[in-house]
């Protein structure tokens, strides 16, 4: 009763967490992703591209591309329009324009045990197998599983114009032509220099440069353990030495037609089968 | 800032409809279908076979399958578990045990067309068309999305998940007892032939008539709505063959053709282009 008394005082007064529960305006746009899969990264990317005087850092990063689900909703409706948000959520029909980020999911799974450990979401001793099988089943994140999220997002808005879908390996691969495809998509200026001081401004060297001075300034790494970083490898294909064969080919299994939809290279789905126990969605590749 | 507290209040007694904001438990089912889906005609099927002993009709039919929509937390709180909720929402990865029933959608604009009429959003003689294109782009008065955003999100996470079961209204409708079987097994329902051809009986379009004439004003969804057209209204499939314009059938066809082929609806457009020439 204490809590909901709490909660109805901050409701009232605005002061509750958005969530996704917050306005939502017809000119917003959403960078969204399922966690670990880049956002943050993406998120400076933008802000540099779009406040180039601005000392862009995890200090300000809220408030350059505020994120509903730590940010209250009176927050929210101080940001100048037309804003830029960033989520996590699956798919929400209120947001009219959206950035999609995908990310392998063999990367993302390891991505996502570090970044547990980091958070202390798990216990130091929990393995990256025991870990892989939680994954599969969509229950490490409040987010659902990788595969609904993509799912959801691509199954309902693929091929909408106002959805613009971005692999996390092509960003890596081709910073520059992948950032002007955002830009364009934006609106925004695709002015080569500024493009490239963008890119350079949010080099995962200099992202852990600022992680080192500024992580107790950012929600996403204030109290966690220090010596797990948050910008950690920031390369894919990592998952080829570090994520165990077992749980790469249950994960090919499982998820097989949205990594394939996705063009993610499958190096063992046919030999194995799906684990009796995953969600083993059986549909035809998305068109 | 009234409005607010008054809001709050509600919260703190659980008295306001929580909608998306629904508490979910995990051995929740969910009737989940997009507006004017026979979602309401299904709603009736499950009731009758599952509660057959309380006589489901539309002054009870609310307490019997809640609608997180249109109850308040409280009761949705109190429902006995596990609860089978009606839903009109899009994926949401909380919902963990799912009937979907998919309708074709150019019926389903259609009885959109005649609902909104019956509950005064739109004019008698408005544009068919027009509405058409509207239905398309989402441009309608709930928070549903499209057609194609509510059962592509559903159906491309969770098809072939054994915790999803997907029904097509035509299929209700042409092979009645076959689909009802499909729905009592997904409930871990052990159904006699007797109960299930009972409970279609009692969900029949005419039996449904009947209690709406009755019952229109006790049931949140025909309430102050025209009481000169019915809520249950033609029950059938394929009208849109005599009833939508041509140019409807395209631009619905053009936008969500894959899903519709996916889902078995077969594609009419390039038939009718190729007739024309």
């Amino acid at each position: 009763m204490i809590g909901q008394i709490k909660y109805a005082v901050k409701y009232a007064l605005g002061l509750d967490k958005a969530g996704n529960r917050f306005t939502v305006y017809d000119d917003d746009t959403f960078l969204v992703s399922y966690p670990k899969s880049g956002n943050t990264w993406v998120r400076f990317l933008l802000a540099n591209l779009i406040y180039p005087n601005e000392s862009v850092g995890f200090a300000n990063i809220n408030r350059l591309l505020p994120s509903p689900d730590v940010l209250s909703k009176r927050f929210l409706k101080k940001v100048p329009r037309p804003r830029i948000l960033k989520s996590h959520q699956p798919f929400d029909v209120r947001f009219r324009k959206v950035i999609y980020l995908v990310r392998d999911p063999r990367d993302v799974i390891v991505s996502e045990y570090h970044f547990n450990l980091k958070k202390r979401y798990i216990a130091a001793d929990v393995t990256l197998e025991e870990f892989a099988r939680r994954f599969l089943l969509g229950e490490t994140s409040s987010y659902g599983s990788w595969w609904e999220h993509t799912a959801s997002w691509i199954g309902a808005r693929q091929g909408n114009p106002a959805f613009l879908l971005v692999r996390y390996e092509d960003l890596l691969a081709d910073s520059i032509g992948e950032t002007t495809k955002i830009a364009q998509f934006l609106s925004l200026p695709v002015d080569r220099e500024r493009l490239q001081a963008a890119v350079d401004r949010s080099s995962a060297n200099r992202m852990r440069e600022l992680e080192r001075k500024q992580a107790d300034q950012w929600t996403g790494t204030k109290n966690t353990v220090k010596d797990i970083p948050f910008v950690r490898s920031a390369k894919s294909g990592g998952w080829k030495q570090s994520l165990p064969a077992t749980i790469a080919a249950e994960i090919e299994a499982a998820w097989a037609p949205m990594l394939k939809h996705l063009e993610y290279d499958l190096v063992n789905s046919e030999k194995v089968q799906a684990p009796a126990w995953a969600r083993s969605p059986l549909a035809p590749a998305v068109r | 800032m009234v409005k607010r507290l008054i809001a709050a209040g509600k919260h703190l007694l659980g008295l306001h409809k929580p909608g998306r904001n629904l508490r979910v438990y995990t051995d929740d089912i969910f009737l989940v279908s997009y507006p004017k889906s026979g979602n309401t005609w299904t709603r009736f099927l499950i009731a009758n076979l599952v509660y057959p002993e309380k006589n489901p009709d539309f002054s009870n039919i609310n307490a019997l399958l809640p609608d997180p929509e249109d109850m308040s937390k409280r009761d949705l709180d109190r429902a006995a578990r596990p609860r089978i909720l009606k839903s009109h929402q899009y994926f949401d990865p909380r919902f963990q045990r799912v009937i979907y029933v998919v309708r074709d959608p150019r019926d389903v604009v259609l009885s959109e067309y005649h609902f909104d009429i019956k509950r005064r959003a739109i004019a008698d003689d408005f544009p068919l068309e027009q509405f058409v294109s509207r239905f398309v782009r989402g441009e309608l008065n709930h928070p549903y999305g499209t057609w194609g955003e509510n059962a592509g999100s559903w159906f491309y996470t969770r098809q072939g998940d054994p915790r999803f079961l997907l029904v097509r209204y035509e299929d209700l409708q042409s092979q009645g007892m076959e689909e009802m079987r499909r729905i009592a097994d997904f409930l871990g329902i052990p159904a006699t032939t007797d109960q299930l051809s009972f409970a279609i009986e009692q969900s029949s379009a005419n039996r449904m008539r009947e209690l709406e004439k009755k019952q229109g004003h006790l049931w949140s969804s025909t309430r102050e709505t025209r009481q000169d057209k019915p809520f249950v209204r033609s029950a059938k499939s394929g009208g849109w063959k005599a009833e939508l314009p041509e140019a409807s059938v395209v631009e619905i066809e053009s936008k969500w053709g894959d899903l519709m082929q996916e889902m078995s609806y077969e594609l009419v457009a390039s038939r009718l282009a190729h007739a024309r020439s």
